[in-house]
């Protein structure tokens, strides 16, 4: 037998698990926030690079719609 | 009539579609349920950015109703993988490198606005050194706000199984053999030393993971709550986070009692480089497009099959510090037609899973146009007192062709065999040994190694 729930509109075959479900919850708040200093330290950064050398610092090169940066 | 007949072993869970044969061939059926998201897959670019990085197979669409029409969406046709391998074959750097491969998969697919609905090991196949998806429907939409719901089978799949192997004892991916389903987590925090729990990512992973599966494995979690609980941000810590814990788990090859096997061999180097070109001048001929090498080491001898053009080469060994060690040449030279394995010929890998037919035993996957048996026979006969005649047509069953080196008991390792027992082999001689590989072959070629008392034979099987 299959089983399948669904989530929203998502057929899902794969059983999670519901303690898969929450820790990932608990985890969020730590991990999300660590995401967000990453980010941000790089946005800190950037503030002192640029006073000290007049360079503009290299951002991440964003791709066209074929996929070539 | 039976209308799953054509629709392989493995291929049942998923209701998105599924794999059969026909003539030969190998398709995919997508089914209307996945209509959807098939469309969003490639109107999204997701397809081709993977396939431009090599990191899923490439598919065309084919003309065809499907297996099952009344479910059919279409029909497609995936690129061929040389050789199907399972994630117990695989040495530590491989799996690792496969977990690695699906965590950039979803990097890539929640760019696109899709995230995997499964993280199954089985998932990836190996193209020479490199890892490749090869589940086309593995995507779905990703609803902001939802966890992975492969989360718990990554990390049963892939990190329980490195970090055992890494942390404990490199024999235990042995146990994917039994868990068709990844590692348990509570298995493996009973297994793992405590100081496991001092990285924030393995405790996380592994242990509250665990500690939380058990909590609430007979608890109903209404999944619609977990809507708007888990941040795109979060989602993408989680897997960063999955990614270096991975990245920092490490194994070194070096203690095994093969990973120095060259150095304490029996031949003298101008020996070695005899055998190396007799067993050149033996390959070359036969222009084979598939060979197995078994008990290969380090893939020394496999590489020889590699100038034959289009070949392709299985270097299977019973000791995965060899296995790594090849892998980890295969990687540098960038190579694409070798695959190392794990494999303990007296206990080859069998067909497992549901049904005994999801994955097939090592024989299943053959025949190979040519077998080496280099160093070997003496492994089998003597060490573990398999009859001659039963290893002439176990051989006989992996592969067309046979090139093997006997090994008498006169040479200083099989002295080292017999030291501490009985000689029960009366039939262990040049004789005894062509007479019972006659049962099931022909003898073609006959070559003594100069330099020792090793004979090298060409056998084709009758």
């Amino acid at each position: 037998m299959i089983h399948s729930f669904f989530v929203g509109k998502q057929l899902l075959y794969l059983d999670p698990g519901s303690g898969s479900f929450i820790i990932q919850m608990l985890l969020a708040g730590i991990l999300g926030a660590g995401v967000a200093v990453r980010i941000y330290w790089k946005k800190i950064k950037k503030l002192f690079v640029k006073e000290t050398d007049q360079k503009p610092v290299d951002e991440t090169p964003a791709e066209d719609e074929n996929g070539q940066k | 009539m039976d209308k799953n007949n054509n629709r392989l072993g493995a291929s049942f869970r998923d209701p998105s579609g599924f794999i059969f044969k026909k003539d030969g061939q190998l398709y995919r059926q997508v089914n209307l349920i996945y209509r959807e998201n098939y469309d969003l897959f490639h109107s999204s670019g997701l397809y081709k950015k993977l396939v431009r990085r090599q990191m899923l197979v490439s598919h065309v669409e084919v003309e065809s109703n499907g297996e099952i029409p009344e479910l059919c969406y279409k029909v497609i046709q995936p690129e061929k993988i040389n050789f199907i391998s399972y994630p117990y074959e695989w040495s530590f750097s491989q799996l690792k490198d496969a977990a690695l491969l699906t965590l950039e998969i979803q990097k890539e697919a929640l760019n696109a606005g899709m995230s995997l609905k499964d993280a199954s090991a089985y998932n990836i196949q190996f193209s020479g050194a490199r890892p490749v998806l090869i589940d086309t429907l593995s995507f779905e939409k990703y609803i902001e706000g939802s966890p992975w719901v492969a989360y718990r089978q990554f990390c049963q799949h892939f990190l329980a199984p490195l970090v055992l192997m890494s942390r404990t004892d490199i024999r235990l991916s042995q146990l994917l053999r039994v868990y068709i389903d990844g590692i348990p987590l509570e298995l493996a925090v009973r297994v793992l030393p405590w100081s496991c729990r001092l990285n924030f990512g393995l405790l996380s992973h592994i242990y509250l993971h665990a500690n939380a599966q058990q909590r609430y494995s007979d608890k109903q979690v209404q999944v619609n709550q977990q809507q708007g609980s888990m941040s795109r941000l979060a989602m993408q810590g989680l897997i960063e986070n999955l990614e270096s814990t991975i990245r920092n788990l490490t194994w070194s090859p070096a203690g095994t009692e093969w990973a120095n096997y060259y150095d304490i061999t029996n031949y003298s180097d101008n020996a070695f480089e005899t055998k190396k070109g007799l067993v050149r001048d033996l390959i070359n001929p036969l222009a084979p497009q598939s060979v197995w090498d078994l008990g290969a080491n380090t893939g020394l001898f496999s590489r020889l099959a590699l100038d034959v053009p289009g070949c392709f080469v299985l270097s299977a060994d019973i000791d995965p510090a060899a296995v790594e060690m090849n892998y980890r040449e295969c990687k540098r030279e960038n190579e694409t037609r070798l695959l190392p394995l794990v494999l303990d010929l007296t206990n080859p890998s069998p067909a497992i899973g549901w049904d005994n037919n999801e994955r097939d035993s090592i024989t299943q996957r053959g025949p190979a146009d040519l077998v080496l048996a280099l160093a070997l026979i003496h492994h089998l006969a003597i060490s573990n007192n398999v009859p001659l005649v039963d290893v002439a047509r176990y051989l006989s069953s992996l592969g067309k062709k046979l090139i093997i080196e006997f090994v008498p008991k006169s040479d200083s390792q099989v002295q080292k065999l017999l030291a501490s027992r009985l000689d029960i082999f009366p039939d262990y001689t040049p004789e005894g040994f062509v007479k019972a590989f006659s049962n099931y072959f022909e003898k073609k070629q006959e070559i003594p190694v100069s330099g020792t008392e090793r004979i090298l034979y060409l056998f084709e099987r009758k």
